[in-house]
């Protein structure tokens, strides 16, 4: 079993990437581009909550998970990637001679993609068929062509791990398939490749001992279904860590590793549709339940004095809005372990019942060990729920004890009513803003990693719209971070609507207008918006966190 | 130590879908769900007080996840268990498979934990007594030689699901005015304010 995580005094993980601290600087009355980084609205001033991160950081670092884990007993050290290399190759030429044509016209294809990466619709209908496996086993063509995107997690020796659609039995020769693609578009580890055809995207990512595929017929850029797909990965390490999974493939290349996730894949499922309904994955940040600033100082305050010795991290949350997260001194929560932690709440009523007490890793913060996490709602009927995340898997009663001694500060200091009275509105019109073509906007504070936004109202009215919209937040985002271009501002005319994105040092906003007004008139519609912000900022954000 | 104080500790072992939860959920809300089913996470806690006797017995019960990915850390669960309750799902033979690998893993770290073996979803049963995947004669010949009891309930229904928990508890009190009996012999009969019962705390 991989060791419990004992973090000692000092030992920052990540350390390199902890904040540096603004809050000495002046908060300005109307933010302009020149903002520095920690006087944004927003930034919080006591520094930040979390681990400061770049988009897609994962995916430019070269970092090698495998290179920087220790695993205890594990001889293999140097070996173990020629070896495992040569292990793959071999259940390739088994792989293929099953898949007989199939497998060589692609090769065929992928290194026409490689080099000219041109159009391949006319061989589009090949790769379709290849994709959506034997219809004979059971896959009903059509029903998965429905979909706007397929993941699938394999083993490196081409095991089926998870499918999103369809059972794994009944793809897995279409998992061997993509187990054959990967292994022409392997290079390295922890590489990304990509096919463009005909309307989707394949890619890959490779987290040894791991490999994720996705088919998408999204607007995602390749970057973001990368991103997506590192979610899966990561949700994946949470329920078992890095160190254990290594263990497991090393001891076993062609272990079934559907036995160890089942159960999970309800997880796994909730955090895809999550990604595609929920902004806060896409702006690498998490949303504040809005509530008048001295309740939450009271709130926090409280759940800061509950504390006990193993208590790493206290999170107060309601239906995947932060309402408060108190952290030990020195320890930084990644936005990817907040998503994690808030995904399984959401996809599990199992929560409801007593008090969890559950094994965690997460994964960003130490891949390695296991947190204990205690989690439960603060009453039956209400969607507040507290994550209390300790280092000691015997400290349950003690961890206990701080949930019922922060209710009870709750309730003393008078607040509990008028936390119960903020469920009721999390959400904002956009109307309160006060500008008349205003439909929509995303502000992400990047020192405090926190973002807001308003309800999304008509004319998004169906999820397909509202999907829509987040698309075209996507596309928007994905220019604004492109690697080799990126761009500090886009406005963007279409028939349905207009779309302006500013992304600086210190903040990235998005802002949907109706297709009626103009660019002048959307600018100068930003800097009245950006005030708004200033001004409701207490109530949008967290901006005195708590530290024990 | 907790503000919330527990006699005995109750585990619920078995394997997963067996139908753990909802026999706590029986027994502590009185209520069964219907809707998709939800695998347990980790582990979940619950303190039920249950009147024995002119007294009252606070069990703490924790309800363990089946998933085998949580198996390398049941221990933590069951350590110090004064009863654990064993479950498989009377229409399914391989997880009595499962609940005799529970049994063994008691058998050989906690000793002193009682067991009590426990068949459920009984009322798939009497709808079609061809569902049956375990014979009772065979349960029960085996609940003998590893000196547990035997009980099949049906969350759905709420049968047997007091009597079983109730037995538990009772068990307890009798196991802890035993073992009062067998420990003040030789003791200093003037100390008479030693508590009545004994208290033990879940997590030692
Ligand atoms: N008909 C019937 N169904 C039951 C009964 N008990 C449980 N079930 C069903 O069996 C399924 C599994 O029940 P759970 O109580 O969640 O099973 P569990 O043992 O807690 O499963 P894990 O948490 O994964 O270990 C659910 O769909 C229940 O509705 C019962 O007494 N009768
Ligand atoms: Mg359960």
């Amino acid at each position: 079993m991989a060791a419990d995580v004992h973090k000692k005094g000092g030992d920052v993980p990540n350390g390199s990437l902890v904040p540096k601290d603004g809050r000495h600087a002046e908060r300005s009355e109307s933010p302009t581009p020149g903002l520095a980084q920690g006087t944004e609205p927003g930034a919080g001033q006591e520094g930040a909550m979390f681990v400061h991160a770049q988009s897609y950081e994962d995916l430019t670092s070269t970092e090698n998970p495998d290179a920087t884990v220790q695993i205890p007993g594990g001889r293999e050290d140097a070996q173990s990637d020629q070896t495992k290399i040569e292990e793959i190759s071999k259940d390739f030429s088994k792989l293929s001679t099953q898949l007989t044509g199939i497998a060589l016209d692609l090769e065929e294809e992928m290194r026409q993609s490689k080099e000219d990466k041109q159009d391949l619709s006319p061989k589009a209908s090949r790769r379709d068929s290849v994709l959506s496996g034997k219809e004979d086993e059971g896959v009903s063509m059509d029903a998965w062509h429905m979909h706007q995107k397929h993941v699938f997690v394999l083993s490196e020796a081409g095991k089926p791990v998870y499918s999103r659609y369809g059972s794994e039995e009944a793809l897995s020769s279409t998992m061997g398939v993509m187990m054959a693609l990967v292994s022409f578009v392997e290079v390295q580890k922890n590489a990304i490749r990509s096919i463009h055809a005909d309307g989707y995207k394949v890619v890959f990512v490779r987290r040894s001992p791991l490999v994720l595929v996705a088919v998408a017929r999204t607007r995602q850029s390749e970057q973001e279904i990368a991103q997506e797909l590192l979610y899966i990965y990561y949700q994946i390490l949470s329920l078992l860590t890095l160190t254990q999974l290594n263990r497991i493939f090393q001891q076993k290349q062609n272990y079934d590793l559907r036995r160890l996730l089942a159960g999970s894949e309800r997880i796994t499922d909730n955090l895809l549709d999550l990604m595609a309904r929920d902004p806060s994955f896409l702006m690498g940040a998490a949303r504040c339940l809005p509530m008048a600033s001295g309740v939450r100082d009271i709130v926090s305050t409280c759940l800061q004095q509950a504390k006990a010795k193993s208590l790493v991290f206290a999170i107060l949350l309601a239906k995947n809005q932060l309402v408060s997260l108190v952290r030990k001194k020195d320890q930084f929560l990644h936005h990817i372990d907040l998503h994690l932690l808030f995904n399984l709440i959401s996809s599990s009523s199992s929560f409801r019942e007593g008090e969890a007490w559950t094994p965690i890793c997460l994964p960003k913060f130490n891949s390695s060990g296991f947190f204990s996490a205690h989690i439960s709602y603060l009453e039956q009927d209400t969607d507040l729920c507290l994550l209390l995340i300790s280092t000691d898997r015997e400290d349950f009663f003690t961890v206990s004890d701080c949930k019922r001694k922060f209710q009870d500060r709750l309730k003393k200091r008078g607040v509990y009513q008028a936390l119960l009275e903020a469920l009721h509105t999390p959400f904002y019109s956009v109307s309160q803003v006060g500008i008349p073509f205003l439909r929509h906007f995303i502000y992400k504070s990047k020192s405090s990693g926190l973002f807001t936004s308003p309800e999304i109202e008509a004319p998004y009215i169906t999820e397909k719209e509202k999907e829509r919209l987040l698309g075209l937040y996507q596309y928007l985002h994905s220019r604004a971070h492109n690697s080799s271009r990126p761009l500090m501002n886009i406005y963007y005319t279409g028939s349905h609507e207009n779309l302006l994105a500013w992304v600086t040092n210190a903040f990235e906003l998005y802002v949907c207008f109706s297709p009626l007004g103009t660019k002048a008139a959307a600018v100068s519609a930003v800097h009245k918006l950006m005030r708004w912000i200033r001004k409701e900022e207490d109530r949008l954000f967290i901006l005195t966190p708590q530290t024990y | 130590m907790s503000g919330q104080r527990v006699d005995a500790k109750v585990v619920m072992l078995g394997k997963e879908y067996v139908g753990k939860t909802s026999l706590v959920e029986r027994y502590v809300h009185n209520r069964f769900l219907v809707g998709p089913y939800q695998n347990t996470i980790g582990a979940a806690f619950v303190a039920k007080v249950i009147p024995v006797g002119g007294r009252t017995v606070t069990l703490g019960i924790w309800d363990t996840a089946g998933s085998e990915r949580y198996e390398a850390m049941s221990r933590i669960y069951y350590r110090g268990a004064k009863g654990a309750i064993v479950c498989y799902d009377l229409t399914d033979s391989s997880s009595f498979q499962r609940a005799k690998f529970w049994v063994n893993e008691l058998q050989n770290f906690e000793e002193n934990c009682r067991i009590y073996l426990c068949g459920t979803k009984s009322d798939l049963l009497d709808e079609d007594r061809r569902k049956r995947g375990i014979d009772f004669h065979d349960a029960q010949d085996y609940a003998d030689e590893i000196k547990a009891e035997l009980f099949e309930t049906s969350s759905k229904t709420g049968q047997n699901v007091d009597e079983l928990f109730k037995k538990v508890a009772e068990d307890y009190v009798q196991f802890t005015a035993f073992q009062e009996m067998t420990e003040d012999k030789g003791v200093d009969l003037s100390q008479k304010t030693t508590p009545t019962y004994f208290y033990s705390c879940c997590h030692h």
